[in-house]
Formats: C-alpha cells, sequence, structure tokens
C-alpha cells in the first residue's frame, strides 16, 4: 500500500512539468503554430529560476525570474517565426540549442560549476498543504503536501480549457490556427494573436522550468529539461490540444517516469529503466496513430502535378 | 433616397512600374439601387471596389459616403462605417459554426472575456428569419454548400449592420438554382433598403438584376447605364470594345471509334470517404464530352486518376484501346493531351520562360529537339518550337525568351493550351481550360478545341510524336464549372454528382435548369441511358454512333 501511494506521489510530480509546458503549448496548437522551443524555453526557465532565486535568495523572483526567461526565449521566437516569417521549425531548433549551449555555458561562467549547481542558498518553492484534501480517503495521501506550483497547474488545466472554448480570445485563437485570412478579414490581426499564443507559450514553459528548479529539484542541471518539452509536445498532438486530455496523458507520463525510477532498486540496468517513459510515449504514439488512420479525416484526394511528373 | 449616395471622383491606382489598374474613374451609386459593375478580368470593377472597401489605397482621387469625404484605411473602417463587400473566396473557419462564424470580430462579451451567446444567437437567428437566408445557424460551415457559404458571408455584413452590400462575382461559384436564390435574397436585402453593388462579367444576369449599369474596360468607366431597353450586345461591345459573337461556331460532330473508355472507376481517399463510385463512360474520336458538376463531387480525382497522378483502386481506363490502369504518368502522356485546371501550380513553371514552358513534355517525348548529343536538347530548336507555338496560337508576348508569369492570364493560358494541343495525341483531357482567361482567349481557345475535335493532326506536323498525322478529330472530355461553356462545346454532358455520373445528356435536349437539378441532386440518377457503344464502334471511323452524333 505504502508503496502504490509512493508511485502514484511520484507520478504526481513528474507530470506537473510535462503538463505546464503542455498547457503552454496548447495554445500554439491552437494557433497552428509548430511549436517545438518548448524544450529550450523550459531550460532557459529553469536556469534563470535558479539564479534569480540565488541572487534575490527569494524563490518569488525565483519563479518570475524562470517565467521571464521563458518569456524572452518565447519573444525571440515570435518575432522571428510571425513578424519575420522563418522556418518554425528552424527556428525552433535554434531556440533549443541557445537554451541548452547558453544555459551551459552561463551556469560555467556565473557559478563556476560543471554538470549542476546546488547551493543552500537557492530557495525552494514551499511545499504546502491543502486542508481537507490530505484527509480524503484513498486520493489524499497522494495529493497533499506538494509543491504548490503542483495545485497552480492543475488550476490552471481547468482554466485554460475554459479560456480556449468559452472565450472571446479562444474563439479567436482557434480561428487563426484553423483560417487566418478569416480571422484578418473581420479586422483581428491573426499574426497578432498567434504571437501572444507564443508569449503565452513561453511564460508557461518558463513556469514548467521553475517548477523542475525550485520545485521538483532544488538545484540547476545542465540540460535537466532532459526531453520533457519534447514529451509535452507529443502529448498535445496526442491529446489535439484538449487541456483535460492533456492532464491524462501527463499523469500516465509521470507514472511511467516514476516507474522507471522504481525500478532502479531493481537489477534491471539503470540504462532500461531510464527508457521506460519513452517508451511509453512512442507506443502511446504509435496507439494513437492507427485510431487516427481508422477515424474519417480532412478530405484529402491525390495531389500533385502533371508537369513535374511528366517531365 | 440620396441620389450621390457613393460617389468616386478621379480614382487613379497605379501598380509600380507601370500597370494602370484605375484611370480616372468617376462613379455615382444612388440610394436603395442594385447597381452593377461589369467588366472583362481586370477591367478594373474589383479594384475600384476594393478601394471604396478600404483593402487597397488609390493613388489619387477621391471618394464621399454619404456627402462626406471618407477614406477607409481598412475593412474593418468601411464595415463600421456601413460598407461591406463579400468576395470571390469565402473568409470562413471551415470547423467553426455559421453563428460562430458570424460573431467571430464582434463577439458579444462579458466579464474575463468569456462569450456571452443567448443574445447574439437570438439577433443572428433573427436576421436569418428576417431576410429568408434558410440556413441553420448551428451546422458546421465546412458541412455546408458553397451556396449557404455565400449566405454566411452575407449574414456576417448583415450582423454587423452594413447599409451597402458590396458582391464580387458572387455568381461564379453557384448552379443555376442557388443563382436563382442569391437573386431572390438580394432583391429582399434591396427592398429593405440595403445598397447593392454587383460586380459581374456574365451579361444576363447583369440585365436580370440590376437597376444600374456601370461597364469597365481596362481600368476606365466606359459607360453607365439605367437598365432599361439594354440588351446583351449592348454591354458586351462596351465591354470588349468590339462585336462579340457569343456562340461559338461549331459544325454536328462526326463520331468515331472509341479514344477513350473508363470502366467502374472507384476511388476512396485517405479519409475513407468514396469520392469516385463505380464511374464508366467513353469518349469517342470527333466529340466532345463535358464533365458539370459542383466542385468537389469527384472531378479532381477522376483527373488525377486519368492522368496517373492518382493511384487507380478499382476499375480501369483504356485510351486509345490501351489498358493505362497500371501505367506510368509519362507513357500515358504519349496517348493525351492534358491542360490542367491551375495554370499556375500545375500548368506552368511561373518563373521559367516561355520557350521552357512551351517544350515540357515535349522535351522528353519529341526527338526533334534534342542536339546532336542525344541526352541534351538543343537551346535553338526548343526556341524554334516555341516561335512556331506562339506564332499557331497568337500568344502576344516580346519573344519566347520572357518568363511567362509576365504574360496575362489568357497568353499564359494558350502557351498551356497550344503545348497539349501540338502532341499529335487522339485524346483531350481538358480541365478548366478557360478558368480566369479574358473573353477574347476564351473565344480563341474555345475555337481551337473545336478545331482539336475535328483534326488532332492539323497542327501537329512539326512534332513527330507518337503516330503522326490523323485524320480524324480528336476524343475531348471537358471539365468545366461553366455551364455556358459546357452547353456551347460539349456534344454530350455528363453530370457528376457524389462520385457518380448521374446524367449523361445532349445539350440541345435539355437545359441549364435541368443540368443544375441533377448537379444538385435534386433529380435521381438516370438509369443507364447511355450508349453501349462497344458494338457501335466496331465499325470505326466514319459518322457513327448514337447520342448527339450525326448518324
Amino acid at each position: 500500500m505504502h508503496l502504490v501511494v509512493e508511485m502514484l506521489r511520484s507520478s504526481v510530480l513528474a507530470a506537473t512539468p510535462v503538463l505546464l509546458a503542455g498547457l503552454g503549448g496548447t495554445y500554439t496548437y491552437y494557433a497552428n503554430v509548430f511549436n517545438i522551443a518548448m524544450e529550450g524555453m523550459m531550460l532557459i526557465g529553469a536556469f534563470t529560476a535558479v539564479a534569480g532565486s540565488y541572487l534575490a535568495g527569494s524563490w518569488v523572483v525565483g519563479m518570475l525570474a524562470g517565467m521571464a526567461g521563458g518569456l524572452v526565449a518565447a519573444l525571440v521566437f515570435a518575432v522571428f517565426a510571425v513578424y519575420l516569417k522563418t522556418d518554425e521549425f528552424v527556428t525552433g531548433t535554434a531556440i533549443n540549442m541557445l537554451g541548452l549551449g547558453g544555459t551551459t555555458y552561463a551556469l560555467r561562467q556565473m557559478f563556476r560549476v560543471k554538470g549542476a549547481f546546488m547551493s543552500p542558498r537557492i530557495q525552494a518553492i514551499p511545499r504546502i498543504r491543502i486542508p481537507l484534501i490530505g484527509t480524503l480517503p484513498g486520493i489524499g495521501p497522494v495529493l497533499s503536501g506538494h509543491p504548490f506550483l503542483v495545485y497552480v497547474t492543475l488550476a490552471l488545466a481547468i482554466l485554460i480549457e475554459w479560456h480556449i472554448f468559452r472565450t472571446r480570445y479562444g474563439l479567436r485563437l482557434r480561428a487563426s490556427g484553423e483560417d487566418p485570412r478569416a480571422v484578418d478579414s473581420v479586422g483581428v490581426s491573426s499574426d497578432r494573436i498567434r504571437a501572444q499564443a507564443i508569449l503565452i507559450s513561453g511564460a508557461l514553459c518558463g513556469l514548467a522550468g521553475v517548477y523542475l528548479s525550485l520545485g521538483y529539484v532544488t538545484l540547476f542541471a545542465e540540460n535537466m529539461s532532459n526531453g520533457r518539452g519534447w514529451i509535452a509536445l507529443a502529448v498535445i498532438i496526442l491529446t489535439r490540444g484538449r487541456p483535460l486530455g492533456l492532464l491524462t496523458m501527463s499523469l500516465v507520463f509521470g507514472f511511467f517516469d516514476g516507474l522507471g525510477l522504481s525500478l532502479q532498486s531493481t537489477k534491471i540496468p539503470p540504462q532500461f529503466t531510464q527508457m521506460v517513459p519513452y517508451i511509453a510515449t512512442i507506443a502511446a504514439l504509435y496507439l494513437y496513430s492507427r485510431e487516427k488512420r481508422q477515424a474519417p479525416s480532412a478530405p484529402t484526394g491525390p495531389t500533385g502535378s502533371s508537369e513535374q511528373a511528366g517531365q | 433616397m440620396d441620389d450621390h449616395f457613393i460617389e468616386m471622383r478621379s480614382l487613379i491606382k497605379v501598380y509600380p512600374p507601370d500597370t494602370l489598374a484605375l484611370d480616372q474613374v468617376d462613379l455615382t451609386i444612388k440610394e436603395g439601387e442594385i447597381h452593377s459593375l461589369i467588366g472583362e478580368n481586370g477591367a478594373g470593377k474589383s479594384t475600384l471596389m476594393k478601394v471604396l472597401y478600404g483593402m487597397i489605397s488609390a493613388s489619387s482621387g477621391e471618394i464621399s459616403f454619404r456627402g462626406r469625404r471618407v477614406r477607409y484605411a481598412s475593412p474593418r473602417e468601411a464595415v463600421a462605417a456601413g460598407i461591406g463587400m463579400v468576395h470571390q473566396e469565402f473568409m470562413l473557419v471551415p470547423s467553426y459554426t455559421i453563428y460562430e462564424n458570424v460573431i467571430l470580430g464582434a463577439e458579444p462579451v462579458g466579464r474575463l472575456g468569456a462569450l456571452r451567446n443567448a443574445d447574439a444567437r437570438r439577433r443572428v437567428q433573427s436576421l436569418v428569419d428576417r431576410y429568408g437566408l434558410s440556413l441553420n445557424i448551428d451546422d458546421r460551415v465546412c458541412d455546408t454548400s458553397v451556396g449557404a457559404q455565400q449566405k454566411v458571408e452575407i449574414l456576417k455584413l448583415l450582423y454587423r449592420d452594413v447599409d451597402v452590400l458590396i458582391m464580387d462575382e458572387p455568381t461564379a461559384v453557384l448552379t443555376p438554382q442557388e443563382t436563382g436564390e442569391l437573386f431572390r435574397r438580394l432583391r429582399d436585402l434591396n427592398a429593405a433598403g440595403k445598397t447593392i453593388i454587383f460586380i459581374s462579367h456574365k451579361l444576363d444576369e447583369v440585365l436580370e438584376l440590376s437597376d444600374t449599369i456601370t461597364v469597365m474596360r481596362r481600368g476606365r468607366r466606359v459607360a453607365t447605364w439605367e437598365n432599361r431597353g439594354l440588351g446583351k450586345a449592348d454591354l458586351a461591345r462596351a465591354m470588349v470594345g468590339r462585336d462579340v459573337v457569343f456562340s461559338v461556331d461549331k459544325p454536328p460532330a462526326y463520331c468515331g471509334d472509341v479514344v477513350f473508355e473508363a470502366r467502374d472507376l472507384s476511388y476512396v481517399d485517405a479519409g475513407g470517404r468514396r469520392r469516385l463510385d463505380g464511374v464508366s463512360f467513353e469518349v469517342r474520336r470527333g466529340e466532345i464530352v463535358g464533365i458539370a458538376g459542383v466542385e468537389g463531387n469527384g472531378q479532381l480525382e477522376l483527373v488525377q486518376l486519368i492522368t496517373g497522378l492518382g493511384p487507380i483502386q478499382s476499375g480501369q481506363v483504356k485510351i486509345c484501346g490501351r489498358d493505362v490502369t497500371r501505367v506510368p504518368v509519362i507513357e500515358r502522356r504519349k496517348l493525351m493531351c492534358y491542360v490542367p485546371q491551375d495554370r499556375k501550380a500545375s500548368g506552368s513553371a511561373q518563373n521559367m520562360s516561355l520557350a521552357d514552358n512551351a517544350v515540357m513534355t515535349h522535351h522528353r517525348l519529341n526527338p526533334r529537339l534534342e542536339s546532336r548529343w542525344k541526352a541534351l536538347l538543343s537551346p535553338a530548336r526548343c526556341r524554334r518550337f516555341a516561335q512556331n507555338l506562339v506564332e499557331t496560337f497568337g500568344v502576344l508576348t516580346p519573344n519566347v525568351d520572357t518568363p511567362i508569369s509576365s504574360l496575362s492570364g489568357g497568353n499564359q493560358q494558350k502557351v498551356v493550351v497550344g503545348r497539349e494541343f501540338l502532341f499529335s495525341a487522339d485524346f483531350v483531357l481538358l480541365d478548366q481550360p478557360t478558368r480566369g482567361v479574358d473573353v477574347g482567349s476564351v473565344e480563341f481557345i474555345q475555337r481551337e478545341i473545336i478545331r482539336k475535335r475535328d483534326s488532332a493532326g492539323d497542327v501537329t506536323a512539326d512534332v513527330g510524336a507518337g503516330e503522326g498525322a490523323v485524320a480524324a478529330g480528336a476524343g475531348c472530355l471537358l471539365i468545366s464549372a461553366d455551364l455556358d461553356e459546357l452547353f456551347s462545346l460539349a456534344d454530350r454532358i455528363l453530370v457528376m454528382h457524389r462520385g457518380q455520373v448521374v446524367a449523361d445528356l445532349v445539350p440541345r435536349d435539355t437545359t441549364r435548369e435541368e443540368v443544375g437539378e441533377y448537379m444538385l441532386g435534386v433529380r435521381e440518377s438516370q438509369s443507364e441511358r447511355r450508349p453501349r457503344a462497344q458494338a457501335a464502334s466496331a465499325s470505326a471511323l466514319g459518322p457513327a454512333g448514337e447520342g448527339a452524333c450525326v448518324k
């Protein structure tokens, strides 16, 4: 019993950064921006959070710095991808490389360490016990006593579902992704909405970074996002951007992440246990695409051009 | 009623470096009238209205609306002032409901930007009822017909309280029934006090609908007339600047052997939708078979299966007796001429020269274009070939080395048609050959199609690909969205609906309305009426066959 509770607790903890980044990516998903920069935004956020918390000695400053870090990365992405019309894939890749290289470089320059930076001066995000939840039978022990960002994230999932499907902004956002000309024709700038979507995703990815470096653990390590931004991207595509579906899929990923950690105490080599969450992701993608092939999709005919084919 | 409701004075629009799109245009529109703007493509009618609507800014000149000088910087300002425009291409979000499309950009919101739908829904519904638009506002746009989508665009503007409705070639995408319905709705709107500006190049429609008609030609306003006692010939003369022959002079068809045969073609797309459903028909030498149908009823797939751009899943295609079901594109091209629908995307390579475009496909099939070294083309011979094409098909161009994109649409299309007609193949596939082409070029291309029908090998003596000159004509398959074109060119009209051939009609025994009913699926599919020509075609050449052919 105790082991099960521990595993579920670790699922929730591991799911949170994926969910946060995924919620950010939901905005870009609906704006039809191929946001592969989430990994980089998250890593930059994680670094600026640690730097902020260390220098100011306050987790509040750390959290704001982390979100600002993600936001700045997103701003660069937005300027290039939306206004300068560069390729989203290339721009996103550049941001990811900048995130990895830049944080590693800054880590060595600012803190004179290699690999990981730990210090008692880094203030972590406080853990809170929400009254009532802890006393619930069954799920009480699972949900209680986490860093408060976990609860913020759960609330955000519901809030963002509402924001995207029930508000004016959501209506315009989804329309911009599907047919930007239709939005422009009624006097609303679709470029602007897409840029906003990227900035929101940047802030949320930054927050995911904050959670990683000030909540999940209290340190910054090189490449500590470790593919979670990519997992988030996969989960968004998998759930077609439904925030509540995202919540479920992130928990599944978190479960396998936790399972991998638990298996490390067994005789299975750690290289294999570390693969578990990623193999689970690939399996999920396979199942999803099989389902999609059976479902009717947008009408597409065979396309091509005669001249090219005829030459 | 205000007689100077909208006034435009000496509007000039120059596109750098030297294209004069509007040349000193003066136009007055009265309040509450239906005012048509008519002219050929590129005459400036759409440009003029886009200037009024704030989409394009004029180089000089002024506009006044309700007696006040105005200059709208964006369509949004124009709409706020009460002027709305429905474009040829619809600006709708396909997966949204009609209601969502209508409110997009003018959403009713409460606190925190949350949508407050109740009142707005009532308003949209009452507009639908009041103007008899017969739309279900909860239908998704992608599930509705083109005619309904056009009404949604009108509804969007009504929701924004416009007084002036500009319709840019609204009937280009509609069936005759939908056109009739649109005209009734426009008259209702007009009766309710809306001023309507109707842009078209179809003379009948303009004469039927309007109070006042303005004719434009080459960026100038040629004339403005009250619609009383006007005839098509008057308008056409003003439009083109000379007399125009309306009916293409077409001798009766003499059908020969079968040159094209489709048997039981079916196609299911990646999404599991049945795009073609057991399509069978044949085309004989010397006849033009037209295919009518609302776009998206299988015409695209049919063309792709015939040309080899899509895999044939079931069924069979025979060209000139040869089964080409599993034959690659280049082999099929030896047997057929093909004018693709989209001149820019697949008919030509826009950045390449006229000469390069002229020899495409010929460069693989015609050994006379090669130089001394077999693998290389001879530039001189290619240019000579292109020069021949330019002369034969009357292409207006400074020389054969200019990029094809600098030619007018009509001249580009002449290059494409010319290139294809220089093949001596006996089967000709024409997919919208005159779409977006000026009236003069349409006339020319249509005459060439009939010439091709009557003598396939005529202009091909220089080519020498395949079997050489043939005495009898080619069999043509003509897919067109323009019913007038089908009625003037085709010897038989097949109607496609939901991937099936639902009717096989002879133009002189049918009407546009009947064809329209089949297109919309209002009429049940004809029973197999088409002649099983196997036996008849055995007699081969000479005037044989049934249906439209002379016996």
